[in-house]
């Protein structure tokens, strides 16, 4: 990279609580999110563990000053809101006055969780109603308007989706805008809610556990789903030093790259994970061996743990370096999982801890290496973060002390 | 700033010609049902035989599209897979919701969620062309196509070697998606034939279209269809606001409006969307061609990839054809087309193109 670019405000909402403190508290104290859901309003609440933010949409309104009800605002535009509400509340918001800056968002099913319970009044011949307030909101650019709206910004919008691997591509692109010239300033992220229609089409695919899933674990059998929101304000180094910002991580490499093997499935030997982490690597002018901690993708799906841990076994064999998936503590959070997984890559750093694996019992027989199961104090120095989508969709992150 | 790029082929599947029509323009379809379809390809060739049986339209739209541009630029294996789409495979998503709602949450398949995930068709082009490279999808409503565009010019500016990009769109419509966008007046009643649509400009409303386009950019001038030299766009600006972006950007690149040969306007017939283009229109003077293009393939996120393949195709002839002309310019060639085009949902955007010869 040219200039270096680095990370100075953050603000996140997940299964594990609203903002830093309770995320870390969560991490530390090996406390999962998991539960049954309370306010999914799907029939297999009983059934399946989810990770489900606390909040109820009334609660998520009134931290935020709307109305409570039918207000038009989906839950996962709201989640997004609290997430960024804690990154506006901890940076100079003189910072966005001007229009240089972008506003990278990233979603993959809109706002379908308000969408599903009223699609029938939808496609109906009713033409009056509180659904009228959600018509335009099934859309990925949903969140990303009402953030811009809400909080007065003029930015540069885009919204991605590239399945579960979008907010990490946020990330990426934030980056490159800024490195050529285009913003100043990016503020990246992601954010998705619980649905009906992703529980149920992930549950098509037969690859969601109900009960607490369990990555890397040879008796593994799926994912759970979670739900929140992570945004990252990344400006270059002289930028922030400049204005006496706290710096909180260098973003120092990342790679985007297809496995061009299967719409769904990764490519079993994990070909296509090794070379996005290869690639990072080599965009951070870092060595494998420079890297202290890998946060995997890990979703604890039959396919995709195989692969990945192949890949990083492959990658890692002359060191064995502390890996964990933190998808048991927040479910597998879609479109927000890269941002959030990068806060957790972040705090590892600034905290000196891996995070544990929880459910973590026996080792897939393919594999020599096990994930990290405690609180790990270690010196880190570089974390690589991992998010594979469907689509071959490969990003690979890497963070750095500042 | 950035550097331009080329654009080396283009491809579409549009309401009025698709990829494996020949002529331009020539035969303009009137259809006078508000709901401006595609007029589909034979997809065989194009696609995966035994996956393509199980493939919704917009699938089958966007990726024999993307193939059929590689196919004309001479590209096996592209370097990059960037696309934009405002609202992907509706056709899934309607039926994955639908069938989820009647079955009650049981005995699902897994296709349609599969194909509703907006990047799919990404996957799929990566899949055919084995392209390993950098892949994006931009789901940005009215932007989701420049969006694609713009990375495809930074991908090209980081880029130290040669480098091929293939840079997209698709959107469909329903006849639900139609119902439901009715409530909230989005389309024109009563519905005119779309060529004479925006002979109803004084009205509110719409219609509605659908379609995917799909170029090769790169890095490389020799035998490209023209350059991409800028683009910029705009949520929730004001008419002020886009009129007083357009200025810089052309200054930034040597030119002034008086430059611009061709101004390609996504005008859709809502009076209360015309301000910018009313704006636009008195602003330029004699020169300058102003020309249209959404009653030949009707409003949706991403008609200005159609409007993009128009360009390259203008370009081409050294002609504009005359159903698109609304006031003809005395210029001579055509050196500098600008696109200036808006969405329903406020956002706006600007394109600049420019002739290589």
């Amino acid at each position: 990279m040219a200039e270096r670019i680095v990370i100075t405000a953050t603000g996140i909402i997940s299964a594990l609580g609203r903002g830093t403190e309770q995320h870390t508290g969560a991490l530390i104290n090996k406390t999962a999110g998991m539960r049954h859901p309370l306010h999914l309003r799907t029939k297999h609440a009983g059934e399946f563990v989810c990770g489900e933010v606390d909040y109820s949409n009334d609660q998520l309104a009134a931290l935020l000053g709307l109305p409570t009800g039918d207000n038009g605002y989906t839950r996962t535009t709201l989640l997004a809101l609290v997430a960024m509400q804690e990154l506006m509340s901890n940076t100079d918001t003189g910072l966005f006055t001007d229009n240089n800056f972008a506003l990278v968002n990233a979603n993959t099913v809109g706002g379908m969780c308000s969408v599903e319970d009223m699609y029938l009044d939808f496609i109906s011949e009713k033409t009056e109603g509180p659904f009228l307030k959600y018509i335009d909101t099934l859309d990925c650019a949903e969140s990303t308007l009402n953030i811009a709206r809400y909080f007065q910004l003029k930015p540069f919008t885009a919204t991605i989706s590239t399945a579960c691997s979008s907010s990490a591509n946020s990330l990426i692109l934030g980056a490159r805008m800024i490195q050529n010239g285009v913003v100043q300033r990016a503020i990246c992220g992601g954010c998705d809610a619980l649905s009906r229609f992703t529980l149920n089409g992930f549950n098509s695919l037969k690859n969601v556990d109900k009960e607490s899933c369990r990555p890397f674990d040879a008796n593994r059998f799926g994912l759970n789903l979670g739900e929140g929101a992570a945004y990252l304000l990344l400006e270059k180094e002289s930028d922030a030093i400049a204005r006496g910002a706290d710096i909180l991580a260098v973003f120092s490499g990342y790679s985007n790259t297809n496995d061009a093997y299967h719409p769904t499935a990764p490519s079993p030997e994990g070909d296509g994970a090794l070379r996005t982490m290869q690639l990072a690597l080599q965009k951070a002018g870092l060595n494998e061996s420079d890297i202290d901690y890998i946060n995997a993708h890990g979703t604890a799906t039959l396919n995709n743990d195989v692969a990945e841990g192949k890949a990083i076994q492959r990658l890692f064999s002359s060191k064995e370096t502390a890996f964990s998936s933190t998808k048991p503590y927040t479910g597998h959070t879609l479109a927000a999982a890269g941002a959030i997984e990068a806060l957790f890559s972040i705090w590892a750093i600034q905290q000196q801890k891996a995070w544990p694996n929880l459910n973590f019992h026996t080792p897939i027989e393919e594999m020599s290496i096990s994930p990290v199961t405690e609180v790990k104090e270690l010196d880190i120095n570089h974390v690589l973060s991992n998010s594979f989508g469907f689509g071959g969709s490969n990003v690979s992150l890497i963070f750095s002390r500042a | 700033m950035m550097q331009p790029v080329y654009i080396s082929s283009a491809s579409v599947i549009s309401p009025q010609q698709h990829f494996e029509d020949v002529g331009f323009l020539a035969d303009v379809h009137d259809i006078a049902e508000g709901m401006l379809y595609v007029r589909e390809p034979n997809y065989r060739g194009y696609i995966n035989p035994v996956a393509i049986r199980r493939m919704s339209k917009l699938l089958k739209m966007g990726i024999s599209c993307g193939m059929s541009a590689l196919q004309r630029a001479g590209i096996e294996k592209p370097d990059a897979i960037i696309t934009g789409t405002g609202r992907g495979s509706m056709v899934d998503t309607e039926q994955f919701l639908l069938n989820m709602i009647e079955m009650d949450e049981e005995a699902l398949t897994p296709t349609s969620f599969i194909q509703s995930t907006y990047n799919s068709i990404n996957g799929w082009l990566a899949l055919q062309t084995k392209c390993t490279g950098y892949n994006q999808t931009y789901v940005n409503r009215g932007t989701s196509f420049e969006l694609a565009l713009f990375d495809a010019q930074m991908l090209l500016n980081e880029a130290e070697q040669e480098m091929h990009v293939l840079a997209g769109c698709f959107d469909e419509i329903t006849p639900d998606y139609i119902k439901v966008k009715s409530k909230i007046g989005y389309w024109k009643q009563p519905i005119p034939a779309n060529t004479d649509l925006l002979k109803h400009s004084n009205t509110p409303g719409t219609i509605a279209g659908e379609g995917s386009a799909f170029f090769t950019l790169t890095n490389k001038k020799e035998n490209a269809l023209c350059s991409l030299q800028a683009i910029a766009t705009m949520q929730d600006a004001e008419p002020a606001e886009v009129m007083a972006a357009i200025n810089p950007l052309l200054n930034k690149h040597g030119l002034a409006l008086d430059d611009i040969d061709l101004l390609l306007c996504g005008m859709n017939g809502d009076s209360r969307q015309m301000e910018v283009y009313n704006q636009l229109s008195q602003s330029a003077n004699g020169h300058t061609t102003i020309a249209a293009f959404k009653h030949l393939c009707g409003e949706y996120d991403t008609s200005s990839g159609f409007a993009t393949w128009i360009a390259t195709e203008i370009f081409k002839a050294g002609e504009i054809p005359d159903t698109l002309v609304i006031k003809k310019g005395s210029h001579k060639g055509i050196q500098n087309i600008l696109l200036v085009n808006h969405y329903i949902l406020n956002s706006h955007s600007i394109v600049l193109l420019q002739s290589v010869q």
